[in-house]
């Protein structure tokens, strides 16, 4: 199923003019990928599928949440952790409050790695964590904060990192058990994250391309991680906007290991790897 | 007349790629898209062991990076890598495809629709059939394939699929590789 560049401006159009969704300024290559991962999953050609979307909602909202990407993992690049660990964390521990947003946080391993990050740096009563995504289903997991063990098993190497080893001194070890975050069940193939920390994150469906601000709240810290790589240039400098606006002065924004914010916008934040703060 | 050469590889291909990397010069015309399968759990040092003898620099390029003429672009770890038509990066990290991420048949088909008959693309030694696919879009849409010679591969199922699937222009030992590089203008 080859679509071309005139067949995804299409479909594009049609969600535009049906619904509230707008994916005009998502990138080009992985929006025609997905379109077209999602024609041969449900056996359809793009006439097919476009009649099914005006007649039925629900097939909408399934279509919009196929669309999106929800790759993740539990402290997902242990370097950023570590980063966020020894050099941003700590700038917030003499604050009263700590306001945290994961825009995009898919399947919530994200919000959990920060709130277990918190919790082993004191700061968790502290903290008010919002997290968002546009994809209804990865929230309701997030929520649930229970994973397919195997499908896990490889990150508790990234925990190991993070939360018990120091890099910047190799002789210090911590040892905290899993036990303390999550129960692991092999016989049920399930991490469950504990009720301690699946009671804190405010969870809500949020479209970044929308914009706006549904917290009504302004932050120290927010983390919006390979989510604007499906963005095009232009829809990723209104989301920084956004988050600038949002954000605290010297508050910090975290973006994804291979993202970056180009143009006029980086005069307003000062540039430390993958930490952009707020000037 | 070419404007981009885009490679990939997979088990074995290591040394091969570091000997053409390494010969290429410092002036070279075009940019070299690198798409190469890596160990799971080798996520970082690639980059580096890549660039210890190379000429050109090598990156793993930021998302939405202009490429350039004379510059090394290897897929990040963990992330597919697209060829925009404004002839930017894309990263995107979807789902392996065919167990790969990156895949090397989605860097090979995005470059060449992005550059058309304007682009090399070279397949090397692996122990898959990612590339395969690629290969055949890029020559269909009127680039030069050139496969390594099967005979001379660590592994050689990832050029045989591509052979299998497309003829080549040319099947080449690594040395032919680098002299067909350092001939184009």
């Amino acid at each position: 199923m080859v679509l071309s560049d005139q067949e995804v401006n299409y479909f594009i159009n049609t969600v535009k003019s049906i619904s509230a969704y707008d994916f005009s300024e998502y990138s080009e290559k992985s929006l025609k990928r997905r379109l077209q991962k999602i024609l041969i999953d449900n056996n359809l050609d793009l006439i097919g599928l476009i009649n099914k979307l005006k007649t039925n909602p629900n097939f909408l909202e399934k279509i919009v949440r196929d669309i999106t990407v929800n790759t993740t993992e539990l402290f997902r690049d242990p370097a950023i952790w570590q980063t966020l660990r020894y050099r941003v964390l700590p700038q917030f521990a003499q604050n009263r409050n700590i306001n945290i947003w994961h825009a995009g946080c898919s399947t919530g391993q994200e919000v959990y790695s920060m709130l277990i990050l918190l919790n082993e740096l004191g700061l968790l009563d502290k903290a008010k964590i919002f997290a968002s995504d546009l994809n209804t289903e990865a929230l309701e997991t997030a929520k649930k904060g229970t994973y397919k063990y195997r499908f896990n098993i490889g990150y508790l190497d990234n925990f190991d990192k993070v939360i018990k080893e120091n890099p910047l001194n190799y002789d210090e070890y911590n040892d905290v058990a899993y036990e303390k975050y999550f129960k692991i069940d092999k016989i049920s193939d399930t991490i469950i994250i504990n009720d301690f920390l699946r009671k804190k994150p405010i969870f809500r469906q949020h479209d970044l391309v929308k914009g706006g601000n549904l917290y009504f709240a302004k932050f120290d810290l927010i983390l919006c991680r390979n989510v604007i790589i499906y963005f095009k240039y232009s829809l990723q400098n209104k989301v920084f906007k956004l988050f600038h606006d949002h954000l605290y002065t010297n508050g910090s924004l975290v973006l994804g290991m291979h993202e970056t914010m180009l143009g006029e916008i980086t005069s307003r934040f000062e540039k430390k790897g993958q930490v952009y703060r707020k000037r | 007349m070419y404007k981009a050469v885009v490679i990939g590889g997979s088990a074995g291909s290591f040394q091969v790629i570091t000997k053409i990397l390494n010969s290429l010069p410092e002036n070279f015309s075009l940019p070299v898209l690198l798409s190469l399968h890596r160990l799971k759990h080798v996520r970082s040092g690639f980059v580096e062991a890549l660039s210890i003898k190379s000429q050109i620099p090598i990156v793993e390029p930021y998302d939405k990076e202009i490429i350039k003429p004379g510059k090394g672009y290897l897929a990040p770890s963990n992330y597919h890598m697209y060829v925009e038509l404004n002839k930017r990066i894309a990263l995107s990290t979807e789902e392996p495809v065919n167990h790969s991420r990156p895949s090397i048949d989605l860097t090979f088909e995005t470059a060449a629709q992005a550059y058309r008959d304007k682009i090399i693309g070279i397949i090397l030694s692996g122990a898959n059939k990612d590339g395969a696919y690629g290969l055949k879009k890029l020559k269909q849409l009127g680039g030069t394939a050139i496969v390594q010679d099967p005979n001379e591969c660590q592994v050689k199922t990832m050029t045989e699929a591509s052979l299998k699937l497309t003829p080549a222009d040319y099947t080449f030992t690594t040395e032919q590789i680098i002299n067909f590089l350092l001939k184009i203008k």
